[in-house]
């Protein structure tokens, strides 16, 4: 019958990324957001866990790490994560991993023209200030480009630590195409899966916070934690935390059995998306103008969670995804499942 | 990894209450809603339903089993499966419903032999009920009015109960009461009241919006004297302040099935607007009109499972004996909540037939409010999770 616990490797995994994110990343924080990078020494130290996207992790064991990094922050897992989001296409088109950062763009306004095997378009934004790999998806193929590109460094919204950048594509070769709907289909489900085991991190992180927060500063003789305007908040924001993680590890299951995940996936990320664009402005509100200052980092999970929920075509196309399959989704106890 | 397939044994006993579901409860469910009347207890279906060993949905008594536990787990599903029916006659069903938990929890071994005894009759179908809601004291359960007082070999109650479900055809029904209203939740008592003791009086059908299959009743108390030996659990329980304790516990058993059906409402309504949307909308046509319909009906979907996620996890930590008040006080409040939404974006894509009694989707709307107001509103949900979360007093 089901269970919902992690085994003890999967317990250890997260415990160790845990601890990497609160000993590495968070003294860092805002000076990997100022260098739009995160040191080399502190990659080659998360290379060293063999956590990282390109190890054979599964997709739930990556959605359990992508969680506790972007837990304290979202850019700076994506730096991390190289090839980070392409990973799911480069396994699908047999490219392996990448020799440094991937990004993906979903093509929803069709920027994009293939020509005589050679990729033209440009993007507003890529998270990355230098990359090794670009995923273009269309509806129908996916294309991977392994060279030939300009980026020009943007300011973004959030995500800093992980860089950002116009990206240009000026005829580069395409050294894959992926057609196969049911190989795109599971690729785009990774993808989603992933953005939306950010998503739960960086919601988790601002929840977190906030509720401490608000447990220490008084206002009117208690708590502000006290006051039920902002328990039943309090509340209300841990179960979405909850439920957001839920639909991804949902995903990530269905993807590890080798499931297509196309409906999971699409939900998970709406759901995450969702939830998280509640929690992070919550989380501000919780601190008040406190909130707004960058003295905490409420401000940041905030702004990266909108930025987050903008990535692989995010939210509208994870709900368009699922509003095409609605029709025909069945959610009684099918036999088997 | 988590898992979340529900095995092989399960899946035969959904087969049963599909079959159940299909054939009875829903149409039945209707049936009583049109006619604004529960069904009675002397209907042929309940002696059926109760010879087969199908009662009531919660699970309790697979709980109090020893070995290896999913009674939790079994009762979130098959709750989930019969509302998804009709919740109405899920609750109308025979058995020892919410006077299960504290019977089983609280009374001593000469009350369970005494009081289960009548339910093991298998010809004719028996029903218990829970009176703690009053009047005066819903939510707010500690300060409940009704009154006991000792008096030689026995017990008087003076009070009044209401909304209380099954009632009217119960065999007996749980009666939280206090003997001292100044001592709060020191003073609660509970006795176990038969049907037929003198001073059980004015017993009178509630009229609901919804859920009409079931009894609401409500009753009075007056010099209703019972034996010492139906108070539950006896004097020593009380002596050790376990009062209150045993009526919240009767809660924490029992708040993820109810949260798993109005899982079971909000999956009727997906089904319902679902279908009507193949059999009366062009959906493949780009008509902006039908991707709302699309949306909606995804959005949906999605709530529904994540609901059911929720309920599927407090009962998974109930079975492994972790604790779980956080978690089942959220699958409460998410699933009540969720459930209203979904029933209400089915009304909206039935369009105009979707306010009509013809359509099933305004009965589910009706019938699904109620979910966030039994076993603990959504705001006292929320209360039980930021006292665990952030030590809110109270």
């Amino acid at each position: 019958m089901f269970t919902l616990a992690l085994s003890d490797e999967e317990r250890l995994i997260q415990e160790t990324a845990r601890r990497f994110a609160r000993d590495r990343l968070l003294p860092g924080l805002r000076a990997h957001e100022r260098a739009r990078g995160v040191p080399p020494e502190v990659v080659r130290e998360f290379a060293g866990l063999g956590l990282a996207g390109g190890e054979d992790l599964g997709a739930f064991v990556r959605a359990l790490v992508l969680e506790e990094l972007a837990a304290v922050d979202p850019g700076a897992a994506l730096a991390l994560d190289a090839p980070g989001l392409a990973q799911p296409l480069l396994d699908a088109a047999g490219l392996g991993a990448a020799a440094g950062r991937g990004v993906v763009i979903e093509d929803v306004e069709g920027r994009f023209h293939a020509r005589d095997g050679r990729l033209a378009g440009e993007h507003p934004w890529v998270p990355a200030d230098a990359i090794a790999v670009t995923a273009v998806l269309h509806p129908g193929c996916a294309f991977v480009v392994c060279e030939g590109w300009r980026l020009t460094p943007i300011a973004a919204c959030g995500l800093e630590a992980a860089g950002a950048s116009r990206l240009l594509l000026d005829d580069a070769p395409i050294a894959a195409t992926l057609e196969d709907p049911r190989a795109l289909a599971r690729a785009r489900a990774g993808i989603r899966t992933a953005v939306g085991a950010l998503l739960v991190g960086a919601a988790r992180g601002a929840h977190e916070y906030a509720m401490r927060y608000a447990t220490e500063r008084t206002a009117f003789g208690r708590p502000i934690a006290h006051h039920q305007a902002l328990a039943f908040l309090i509340a209300d924001l841990a179960t979405a935390v909850d439920v957001a993680r839920l639909a991804v590890w949902r995903a990530a299951a269905a993807l590890d059995r080798g499931e297509s995940g196309e409906w999971e996936a699409a939900s998970a990320l709406a759901e995450a998306a969702e939830q998280a664009l509640l929690v992070g402005p919550s989380a501000v509100q919780i601190l008040g103008g406190h909130g707004f200052m960058k003295d905490h980092p409420v401000e940041k999970w905030m702004r990266d969670i909108r930025t987050l929920a903008s990535l692989a075509g995010g939210r509208d196309e994870a709900e368009l995804a699922a509003a095409a399959l609605a029709p025909e989704h069945e959610m009684g106890f099918a036999r088997g499942r | 990894m988590i898992d979340l397939s529900i095995g092989r044994d399960l899946e035969t006993w959904l087969d049963q209450v599909r079959r159940l579901g299909r054939d009875y409860l829903r149409p039945l469910g209707i049936e009583a809603d049109r006619r604004h009347e529960p069904v009675p207890p002397d209907h042929p279906f309940f002696a059926l339903a109760w010879r087969m060993g199908l009662g009531q949905p919660l699970g309790v008594e697979e709980r109090s089993a020893s070995g290896p536990r999913n009674g939790a787990r079994r009762g979130v599903v098959v709750a989930e499966e019969m509302s998804y029916w009709d919740r109405g006659m899920s609750v109308a069903m025979p058995g020892l419903g919410l006077g299960g938990p504290p019977l089983l929890t609280m009374g001593t071994p000469e009350q369970k032999e005494r009081f289960l005894a009548p339910f093991r009759d298998r010809e004719q179908p028996h029903w218990a009920a829970f009176g703690m809601t009053e009047p005066g004291a819903g939510s707010d359960v500690a300060a409940i009015q009704t009154t006991a007082r000792r008096d030689g070999d026995g017990w008087v109650l003076n009070g009044a109960k209401t909304f209380i479900s099954n009632s009217m055809r119960a065999d007996w029904i749980v009666v939280w009461a206090t003997v001292d209203r100044a001592a709060g939740r020191a003073g609660h008592r509970a006795f176990i009241v038969e049907r037929g003791t003198p001073g059980l009086e004015d017993m009178r059908y509630e009229h609901k919006m919804g859920l009409i299959a079931y009894e609401s009743s409500s009753f009075t108390l007056r010099d209703c004297r019972v034996p010492v030996a139906n108070l539950l659990g006896g004097e020593r329980y009380y002596a050790e302040r376990a009062g209150f304790k045993g009526a919240m516990k009767s809660f924490n058993a029992t708040r993820p099935a109810i949260a798993a059906m109005a899982v079971g409402i909000a999956r009727a309504a997906y089904d319902a607007a679902r279908d009507f949307a193949r059999a009366h909308y062009a959906l493949d046509r780009p008509t902006p009109r039908y991707q709302r319909v699309r949306e909606k009906l995804a959005r949906m979907a999605r709530k529904i499972e994540g609901g059911r996620l929720l309920c599927w996890r407090a009962a998974y930590l109930a079975d492994v004996e972790q604790p779980n008040e956080i978690e089942a006080s959220m699958a409460k409040a998410f699933a009540a909540g969720m459930a209203q939404e979904a029933t209400g974006l089915a009304v909206e894509i039935l369009g105009d037939a979707g306010v009509t009694a013809d359509a099933y989707v305004e009965k589910l709307y009706r019938d699904v409010k109620a979910m966030d107001i039994v076993e603990g509103t959504g705001q006292i949900q929320r209360l039980v999770i930021a006292r665990r979360l952030v030590g809110l007093p109270g």
